[in-house]
């Protein structure tokens, strides 16, 4: 018994620590929820800026007191719906080639060299977007991209800056497929494409999407590659894919050294990180209810 | 977790950091009053306490430079620079986190009523700014007047100036920028764009738009003097004038701010003493020297005036 007292005190300690740990995270992230929803609905409660004309305004001009956050909520979701369209394909591509096709050059060749793509930093990203993709939209589209900046550019950035995740993802939801799938599907007399396609991919679905989610909570969230390359443009609404457009991520950086704390511009600016932060959790949201119904599929 | 962990040691060590600086400062700020009473006439009162500085950043370096020289002079003093933009400058001014506050525009056009109470305004030197277009624009000469076009989305084609046909490519500065606050109510003279217009491309810094100006055919925007010198880019006269120091000071030129060191009346007397001998310092005779190497212009010789509605007087 007197050699059991420790023990058990060690145990509370350790149940203490842990516990103390759990404690801090849940409060950071309810303080940060609170700061921010505080600040950001400030503009509506406070300021008086009607909701309707904050999420619907077409127009964000801060020195004519008009915050209309429109154009950049359709340039967040233009460069990330785009970005994932560039980088799906070829990231689901290449994860078929490493798993299913090449399995000892996928190890040690491919996914070191995929890993180390995803420690860049993202102004590396930026600098190479300014100088390498907008001279190309530049010199393909000439003066219908006079700066090369704009939703496309910062697409093409984004999907470079999310292929990595994506496909390493990717990869180990196709690595998580039993062998007995691939095997019983051989048995059938199937090839290996057919295997792929019918058996792999389907079994994979839930893991590829989270893997897709992923990607689009990273490109939703960059800022400074994408503040590097898209133009910056936030008074009206961008009207193609050359045109230079912003983002929420963007627009709140660059308005954040100008605004005074107090002022209209600078909830305004909080209400933007709002919405960023509510994308983030459908973003999460999503990913949870996959992976719910993976479970249950997978029975 | 290890954000919260962190942030509250540094709260702690701040906090110790300040406490310790509060009571070096209380200790020794009696004792150049004391040195003062004892030897009278001697204006050698050796400063001591710690300043910081927060604000605008295109100004900084030109900051930065006279506080390594007060700072030499004064051993025992400490001038804090940071960045953080015009608005952060002034903001935390006004609340009393920073003694001094750079600014590019006057505090009235940022800062509420109320915050503008005790606020003093240190006009320590003036930046002139004017367009720049890409080095293959034919044109040298603009009036204001095809300026304020422009910048109003009326004027778009070069033949337009009396140049080679072509689209002009507009370059603006972020909104809330005080480049462009300058800029914009020195030509626009109030007017605003309208909705449809659209630059193609709002950049956050004069250095990038150097670099996108030199890198768009056709473009024109606006700078500051200093960053005028730049291959790929030509600056432009202004109704003939050229976008010199002379021109500024006699007033021809009429496209110019200034940069403002905003302080509190009701400062700490720990603290005042040192914030103030920082601002002479700037304005002192010995430091305009180095205030025309950076490329701003001293406020001695200035024969005009604005105010903060931008109207010129005689100085």
């Amino acid at each position: 018994m007197a050699n059991l007292m420790p023990k058990r005190r060690l145990e509370n300690i350790g149940l203490g620590i842990t516990g103390f740990c759990v404690a801090l995270v849940a409060l950071v992230v309810v303080t940060l929820i609170f700061m921010v929803a505080q600040q950001g609905l400030t503009t509506f409660f406070v300021d008086g800026l009607n909701p309707i004309d904050f999420f619907f305004g077409q127009n964000w001009i801060p020195e004519q007191e008009r915050y209309g956050a429109l154009p950049m909520i359709v340039g967040s979701f233009a460069v990330t719906l785009l970005s994932t369209a560039f980088a799906l394909p070829v990231a689901i591509g290449s994860a078929i080639f490493v798993v299913e096709v090449a399995p000892s050059f996928g190890r040690r060749i491919f996914q070191p060299f995929i890993e180390l793509l995803v420690g860049i930093p993202s102004v590396v990203y930026g600098v190479l977007g300014l100088y390498v993709i907008n001279s190309l939209i530049k010199a393909i589209f000439g003066d219908a991209a006079p700066t090369g900046a704009g939703i496309l550019s910062g697409s093409l950035v984004l999907a470079i800056m999310i292929l990595p995740t994506i496909t390493t993802l990717s990869m180990d939801a196709l690595r998580a497929v039993p062998n007995q799938y691939r095997e019983g599907s051989y048995a059938l007399g199937c090839t290996r494409w057919q295997t792929t396609w019918h058996v792999v991919l389907k079994s994979a679905l839930p893991s590829l999407m989270t893997a897709v989610i992923l990607g689009m909570t990273r490109a939703f969230g960059e800022t400074l590659a994408v503040q590097m390359v898209i133009g910056g443009v936030e008074r009206s609404m961008p009207m193609g894919l050359l045109d230079p457009a912003s983002t929420l991520t963007a627009a709140l950086t660059a308005g954040l050294s100008n605004a005074v704390s107090g002022s209209v511009y600078y909830h305004a600016l909080w209400s933007l990180g709002m919405i960023l932060l509510a994308m983030s959790l459908v973003f999460i949201l999503i990913i949870h209810l996959i992976g719910r119904k993976g479970a249950k599929a997978n029975g | 977790m290890s954000k919260f962990d962190l942030s509250r040691r540094q709260f702690v060590a701040a906090f110790g950091a300040t406490a310790a600086l509060a009571g070096l400062a209380a200790c020794n700020s009696s004792e150049p009053a004391a040195e003062g009473t004892e030897g009278e006439g001697t204006d050698t009162a050796a400063l001591v306490g710690s300043i910081s500085c927060s604000g605008a950043t295109s100004f900084q370096p030109l900051v930065e430079k006279a506080r390594d020289a007060f700072q030499d002079a004064n051993p025992d003093v400490s001038v804090a620079i940071s960045g953080g933009g015009s608005g952060q400058g002034l903001s935390q001014v006004a609340e009393g986190s920073v003694q001094i506050g750079r600014s590019d525009v006057f505090a009235e056009e940022k800062l509420e009523a109320d915050q503008l109470e005790g606020l003093v305004d240190n006009q320590v030197c003036i930046v002139g700014m004017g367009p720049i277009v890409n080095a293959d624009v034919d044109v040298t000469d603009i009036t204001t007047e095809q300026l304020k076009g422009i910048f109003l989305g009326e004027i778009t084609d070069w033949a337009d100036l009396g140049g080679t046909a072509g689209t002009i490519q507009v370059i603006q500065r972020e909104a809330g920028s005080g480049t462009r606050a300058t800029f914009e109510a020195a030509v626009l003279g109030g007017e605003v764009a309208p909705d449809s217009f659209r630059p193609v491309a709002e950049v956050d810094s004069s250095g990038t738009v150097v670099e996108q100006v030199a890198a768009t055919a056709g473009s024109i925007s606006y700078v500051a003097f200093n960053y005028m010198e730049n291959d790929g880019i030509k600056a432009l006269t202004v109704d003939g004038v050229e976008p010199t120091q002379e021109n500024v000071e006699s007033g021809d030129f009429t496209i110019w701010a200034y940069e403002h060191m905003y302080t509190r009346e009701d400062e700490d007397e720990s603290t005042a003493a040192v914030t103030k001998a920082f601002i002479e310092f700037m304005l002192s005779d010995d430091f305009a020297a180095t205030v025309v190497e950076e490329g701003f212009i001293p406020m001695g010789d200035m024969k005009v005036k604005k105010d903060a509605e931008g109207n010129v007087t005689a100085a």
